[in-house]
């Protein structure tokens, strides 16, 4: 892990010693006239998790695809190893390791779990048909690492357990290389159970050196699963904070009233909480 | 969950058959269409003393699909996109009457080079395959790109190629056609294969039916995947070889040309049917192109995450569908030796029909090619068998009609039982 | 509400007297804003008709209608104007009035909408000027209706054929169930063969309508009719060309086109070539130039007498909306071999289109 810095400020690479994996600068996105991303600057490391949390409509998920592809920024700085990159759509962001797991789990129902992690990027014959026996090959060979349990290898998506789905919706992730993991709220869809199972997946692949950028609205996911918490409010960034340094009440007051840690008085902590 | 899953520990008769049939990738929905038109098939056999289950009447019966169903081929890909195309019998119309214009007046008028020239049946053909397409990637344009509702677009694809036949020689009727053109319809004594090619093209469908099984054998061994029971596989090439050869000479060949005095054969535009068929179904799941159609209509948003130019995939569906058009106007104008300008009015609703009889949803992602073939000829043999019987057309719609809904109602029940 | 009502009734007198004035305007003509039209009409040399076309676009009126109509109104000293509609109902009341005001005395029109145009003839008759409905009917028990009588139609293609094959197993091929024209043409037909189905002689072995008069539909109908029959199908009466294209196709498959008597009718080029090649037994044909010569001197005959009664050839009617009308049912002619030169000498076919694949010499008209 990398050194830390104090709560109140957004970077965690302050010493410069590390380029981060991520870095998205001045971020603005505005739908007709609101401003749902104003001027929002995070980042994130390898093998990180960086929680990114707010309430309804504070902006964090538009700020998340601002980095997916879902829809592009219409100002700022997007920063990959240190590169500055455009990114208008999935497909460019695919190019630069980026894979995100949707909320809505975007998964074709109609087709099976190896259409599913192959979507867009099918294996192909020499006579540039379908490779359908490949991608099942390579799909069993990932699923077997990442969740052994699962056997429904030519059922249609729909017909599978949300934990399944989101396996499958990770693996199809992690096949590709990703170096960039944006999950939008991964356990929304999920039983306890479940849940544990992608709580799971997340610690192996962040062992893996993979960086996450982890979209909740769960506190306990939160606190179980990020190094550090970025917290938005009304499309601005409250600030960002180590988890090892804050409590949830405190996080909590940043995201109803946008106060840091520092700022907030106990009488302010008390209302939320109660 | 469902019968889907790993076979339990003690399989019973009735699941290992299911799940048999599940890996041997036929669905069950299928093999219901086919007990349905067994049925259909006997009992018009049984009203009509006999006069149904004949060659004649068979052979007759697969000319008559053949133009329905090459277009519902196409119609698959448009609805399990979320679309529908409600043009396709005015394009049918509207092509085949472009198609007699080249053939009656364009290359022996405007050009003056005369009737029955070797090529005047290419160039028409041609002419209709081009425009068909260039038809479909307007409207495919509009409703992909522009993001026009199809069905908007194509009602007023229904008004406009309809419409536009009229601007043509007042729409008076074009006959008689190119003779070579006119074998594209069955008709006469050269419209089919006749008796030893018919049996070669047998032999072909059977090597290549042969060559599929093993060829899918050998590459799921390559890839260490479960396969399925050898005496599966041999099943389906022994069955596939066997319909094939009961089709030729049970069918076609027993049924002897009135013209000719000997056997018929398979009539070219049922050739074109089957080679459509399979090329449609190879587009639908072999092809990237097919497998993002059915993506794409199982979840829209879903397909467009995963990086898919989900509108050029829209726009490619009515391409296709207008070069089918042409295809099913080439087979029914030559089959008619006419070009006329209600050719094709309401085929959209039989085709649509064919296409939901074989199991195509609504809601989208869901639908085979093969299956709205067969729907096609079971809405033939309800037709044809209803015209054996001398039942007034007035009737026969009720009948249609009341089958249509009673299909995908019993389809939907099921499949909700499924679940 | 009533103010505008008043206003809008003063816009029409307005109108009304603007239009007297045009016609004051009109050198050659005398005032037909007046009751005293008989006193004007003695005389074909100041009688005007002008003519409503529905949709001149449409070839057939330039090209077969107008010309005769033309011809019948200058050979009884009239004189001719028009206008067209362009498939518009709106203008075409508009342009009814417009002969009104040029001073037509009598006026022709070929209805886009038999309804709509309603207001704007009674307008006109209420001035003095008669109407001819041509071709389609308007229902106004006051005009004079100018049509070919359908109702023969069924009748010739049945003769026709009864007179080649007055027994055996025939088949019937009707149009559009909901279109009544089909049922109408079928009664026609059982006036002609009626008995002998009575009698036994005929036997209808095969009835069927056809959807949207599809000539598909009809060979698809055709081809089961054979195959129910064994091919035992003596005669396929068929109500038009079209579905007689599709019936002929469905024979000649069996090797039958040119055996089985086949009828027809509207005169298609196709089916006319047919008739020559001797695949189709008998086209009945509504000659537009006689239509068009008809409504000339009916127009020239009610300039001397607006009374449509009173023109030659003219009887009662009563219309479908119970009005009950004067009118003139033309004769349709059952074209076959024999008379092919008709429609030649008509110039509704050219003699090489007629005779495309035709023997030479087996047919009269193709020499």
């Amino acid at each position: 892990m990398t050194d830390l810095d104090t709560p109140g400020t957004a970077s965690a690479a302050s010493d410069g010693s590390r380029v981060p994996l991520v870095d998205m600068r001045d971020i603005r996105v505005s739908f007709g006239g609101v401003h749902a991303v104003d001027g929002v600057s995070i980042d994130l490391y390898a093998g990180e998790v960086v929680a990114l949390v707010g309430g309804n409509g504070a902006g964090k998920s538009t700020m998340i695809h601002t980095l997916a592809g879902a829809h592009p920024a219409d100002s700022g700085q997007i920063l990959i190893n240190g590169e500055p990159v455009t990114i208008n759509n999935p497909r460019d962001a695919r190019s630069y390791g980026v894979e995100t797991i949707y909320q809505k789990l975007a998964l074709a129902d109609n087709i099976d779990a190896a259409g599913n992690i192959f979507l867009g990027r099918e294996l192909k014959t020499r006579f540039g048909s379908l490779d359908d026996s490949a991608m099942s090959s390579a799909t069993q060979k990932l699923m077997a690492r990442l969740n052994p349990r699962f056997k429904n290898l030519r059922t249609p998506v729909k017909s599978l357990s949300g934990g399944q789905r989101q396996s499958v919706a990770i693996a199809r992730a992690v096949h590709f290389n990703a170096k960039i993991l944006i999950m939008d709220e991964p356990t929304a869809a999920l039983g306890p159970a479940e849940t544990a199972e992608v709580r799971e997946l997340i610690t192996q692949l962040k062992s893996e050196g993979i960086g996450i950028f982890l979209i909740s609205h769960d506190i306990h996911d939160v606190f179980d699963l990020a190094d550090r918490i970025s917290v938005m409010l009304q499309g601005k960034l409250v600030g960002t904070v180590n988890k090892a340094e804050v409590t949830k009440d405190e996080v909590l007051a940043m995201i109803i009233i946008g106060k840091m840690p520092g700022e907030v008085s106990t009488e302010e902590i008390e209302e939320i909480t109660h | 969950m469902t019968d889907t899953q790993a076979a339990p520990a003690t399989p019973s008769k009735t699941s290992a058959l299911r799940s048999g049939l599940a890996s041997a990738e036929i669905d069950s929905r299928m093999v219901g269409m086919i007990l349905a038109t067994a049925v259909i098939w006997i009992s018009f056999n049984l009203l009509s003393d006999g006069d149904f289950l004949t060659a004649r009447n068979l052979w007759n019966l697969s000319v008559q699909s053949t133009s329905i169903a090459i277009m519902a081929t196409g119609m698959v890909l448009i609805i399990v996109s979320r679309n529908i195309d409600l043009s396709v019998g005015s394009l049918l119309g509207f092509l085949g009457y472009v198609m007699a214009m080249v053939q009656t007046r364009w290359i022996p008028n405007t050009f003056d080079l005369g009737l029955e020239r070797w090529y005047t049946w290419i160039v028409a053909l041609a002419v209709g395959l081009a425009l068909g397409a260039l038809v479909g990637a307007f409207q495919g344009f509009l409703v992909g790109y522009i993001k026009i509702p199809a069905f908007i677009v194509t009602l007023g694809g229904l008004l406009i190629w309809r419409g536009l036949i009229f601007r043509f020689e007042q729409g008076q009727t074009l006959s008689p056609l190119d003779s070579t053109f006119g074998r594209l319809g069955g008709g006469g004594a050269d419209g089919s294969l006749g008796d030893w090619k018919s049996w070669l093209v047998g032999g072909i469908a059977c090597a290549l039916i042969i060559a599929s099984v093993v060829l899918s054998r050998r590459r799921r061994q390559r890839y260490d995947l479960p396969l399925r029971p050898m005496w599966l596989d041999v099943g389906i090439a022994v069955l596939g070889c066997a319909v094939v050869v009961a089709g030729i000479g049970l069918v076609a060949n027993r049924y002897i040309s009135p013209i000719t005095g000997s056997p018929t054969g398979i009539a070219y535009p049922v050739v074109i049917l089957i080679m459509v068929t399979i090329l449609m179904t190879f587009l639908a799941r072999r092809r990237q192109f097919g497998r993002y159609v059915y993506a794409y209509g199982g979840n829209p948003e879903a397909a467009e995450l995963g990086g898919i130019n989900t509108r050029k995939v829209v726009m490619m569906t009515f391409v296709l569908m207008g070069v089918l058009c042409a295809v099913s106007a080439a087979v029914q104008t030559a089959r008619l030796d006419a070009a006329v300008t209600n050719l094709g009015v309401t085929n959209e609703l039989d085709v649509i029909s064919a296409a939901v009889i074989g199991g195509t949803s609504f809601a989208g992602g869901i639908g085979t090619i093969p299956g709205a073939v067969l729907g096609a000829v079971i809405m033939q043999s309800l037709r044809s068998g209803m015209v054996l019987l001398k039942v007034d057309s007035p009737t026969q719609d009720v009948v249609v009609g009341l089958v249509l809904i009673v299909a995908v109602g019993l389809d939907s029940t099921l499949r909700k039982g499924a679940k | 509400m009533r103010a505008r009502h008043v206003a809008s009734v003063a816009v029409a007198a307005g109108l009304v007297l603007a239009a007297c004035g045009s016609d004051d305007d009109t050198a050659s003509d005398d005032s037909t804003a007046t009751e005293d039209t008989e006193a004007s009409g003695g005389e074909g040399g100041d009688c005007v008709v002008g003519v409503s076309w529905n949709n001149f676009q449409e070839e057939r009126w330039g090209k077969f209608d107008e010309p005769a109509m033309k011809a019948a109104i200058e050979a009884g000293g009239g004189s001719y104007v028009s206008n067209d509609a362009k498939s518009s109902a709106e203008t075409q009341a508009s342009n009814v009035e417009n002969l009104v005001a040029q001073g037509a005395n009598a006026i022709v029109v070929l209805a886009q909408d038999g309804e709509a145009i309603i207001p704007s003839v009674q307008a006109a008759i209420a001035e003095g000027v008669p109407v001819i409905a041509y071709d389609r009917l308007i229902e106004d028990p006051d005009v004079l209706y100018l049509t070919f009588d359908n109702q023969l139609v069924g009748e010739m293609q049945a003769q026709a054929l009864f007179d080649i094959q007055p027994t055996g197993n025939w088949v019937v091929i009707k149009g559009n169930s909901a279109d009544a024209n089909a049922d109408f043409l079928r009664s026609g037909a059982e006036k002609v063969i009626g008995e002998a189905v009575a009698a036994g002689d005929i036997v209808i072995v095969g009835e069927d309508y056809t959807d949207n008069w599809d000539p598909a539909i009809a060979q698809t109908t055709m081809e089961g009719f054979l195959t129910a029959e064994n091919n035992e199908i003596d005669v396929a009466l068929v109500q038009n060309d079209g579905m007689a294209g599709g019936v002929i196709a469905a024979l000649d498959a069996q090797g039958l086109a040119g055996q089985v008597p086949v009828s027809g009718q509207d005169g298609d080029q196709a089916a006319l070539n047919r008739v020559a090649l001797g695949t189709q037994s008998v086209d009945v044909w509504k000659d537009a130039r006689e239509l068009g010569t008809a409504a000339g001197e009916a127009a020239i005959a009610l300039c001397a007498n607006p009374d449509p009664a009173s023109v030659e050839g003219a009887g009662p009617f009563t219309t479908p909306g119970g009005n009950e009308v004067s009118s003139i049912f033309l004769e349709p002619i059952p074209i076959t071999q024999e008379n092919l030169n008709l429609v030649v000498e008509a110039g509704w076919i050219s003699e090489e289109d007629l005779c495309q694949g035709v023997e030479a010499g087996t047919v009269a008209a193709c020499p």
